[in-house]
């Protein structure tokens, strides 16, 4: 691992706890450099190929994506951007350099 | 003494068989209670407690952060209505002062008003969606509310307001109970969501 990251490894950084034992059952939090809460995630919008948003969220190593719902429950089709668009600094919230 | 000595050979060949069944069996029952995968031998046990994540439209989504990996699902209920913690409906027309009973044609002062709305909103879409009291049958509320909705999605348009979806849910989703005039009122509405 220390390996890895003087190599400069972007993963490394987040690899907290991998290595032999597991993680606990308590998900909710992100480790290692950009360790935080996950209420606290920085999300923008991507547009699926259908127009239809969803919330994308590069945090470092991991990735998130769900579906923008209205109050009915019906993908929220905004057309803020064209299909396969990404809108907002869903990047932002992570200071884990990431290649893309 | 030979006797004994078969009788001894066989009970054992008994013993021994009866101790792999046995073994057998409780095998079985550990793999259907304990660990079914890989997935599930590590120190959670395959016990995924996620947490919440509020969007910006202030609705609630289940996320989990297993290390290297993030997972994330919107939170609702049973029925599929997501949870959340504000609303982003900007706007609830009291349909009695823009139509007529049984009319889905907005009146001159209405349109006045309405278009005004639109210019001065600025979202970036918006939902619009027709309700009707629980009076007349189902399927003719359903299409009066959506004739409804389509006569204020219209008038949106002819804004610039750019529309992501006009729907009629009729009497299917009321605001207030339909045993009270005043209730029934409320549910006489055209509600319009912004989508920022």
């Amino acid at each position: 691992m220390v390996t890895a990251c003087a190599f400069g490894l972007t993963a490394c950084g987040d690899y907290e706890g991998g290595l032999g034992g597991g993680y606990s059952s308590d998900k909710s939090y992100d480790g290692g450099f950009d360790k935080k809460h996950l209420s606290q995630l920085q999300a923008g919008i991507w547009v699926d190929p259908n127009g239809c948003d969803h919330w994308i969220i590069d945090d470092g190593v991991e990735g998130y994506l769900s579906a923008r719902l209205d109050k009915y429950g019906k993908p929220v089709c905004s057309g803020v951007a064209p299909p396969n668009q990404t809108v907002g600094d869903f990047k932002g919230g992570s200071n884990v350099p990431d290649p893309n | 003494m030979r006797k004994n000595a078969v009788v001894n050979t066989l009970s054992n060949a008994i013993r021994v068989m009866a101790s792999i069944a046995l073994v057998a069996a409780v095998a079985l029952q550990a793999s259907a209670a304990d660990a079914q995968t890989k997935s599930q031998q590590g120190r959670d046990k395959g016990v995924y407690v996620p947490t919440i994540w509020v969007d910006p439209d202030g609705c609630e989504h289940w996320v989990m952060d297993d290390g290297a990996e993030g997972y994330m699902t919107p939170h609702t209920t049973r029925q599929g209505i997501p949870v959340c913690r504000r609303g982003n409906v900007c706007g609830v027309m009291n349909s009695d002062q823009f139509f007529a009973t049984n009319s889905y044609r907005i009146n001159k002062q209405g349109k006045v008003r309405l278009a005004e709305f639109f210019q001065n909103t600025g979202a970036v879409s918006y939902i619009i969606t027709g309700h009707t009291d629980s009076r007349a049958s189902d399927e003719y509320n359903m299409r009066l509310s959506y004739n409804r909705a389509n006569s204020v999605a219209a008038i949106a348009a002819s804004t610039g307001a750019r529309i992501a979806d006009v729907r009629g849910y009729g009497e299917r989703m009321p605001a207030a109970s339909n045993n009270s005039a005043g209730g029934m009122a409320k549910n006489r509405r055209v509600e319009i969501i912004c989508i920022r």
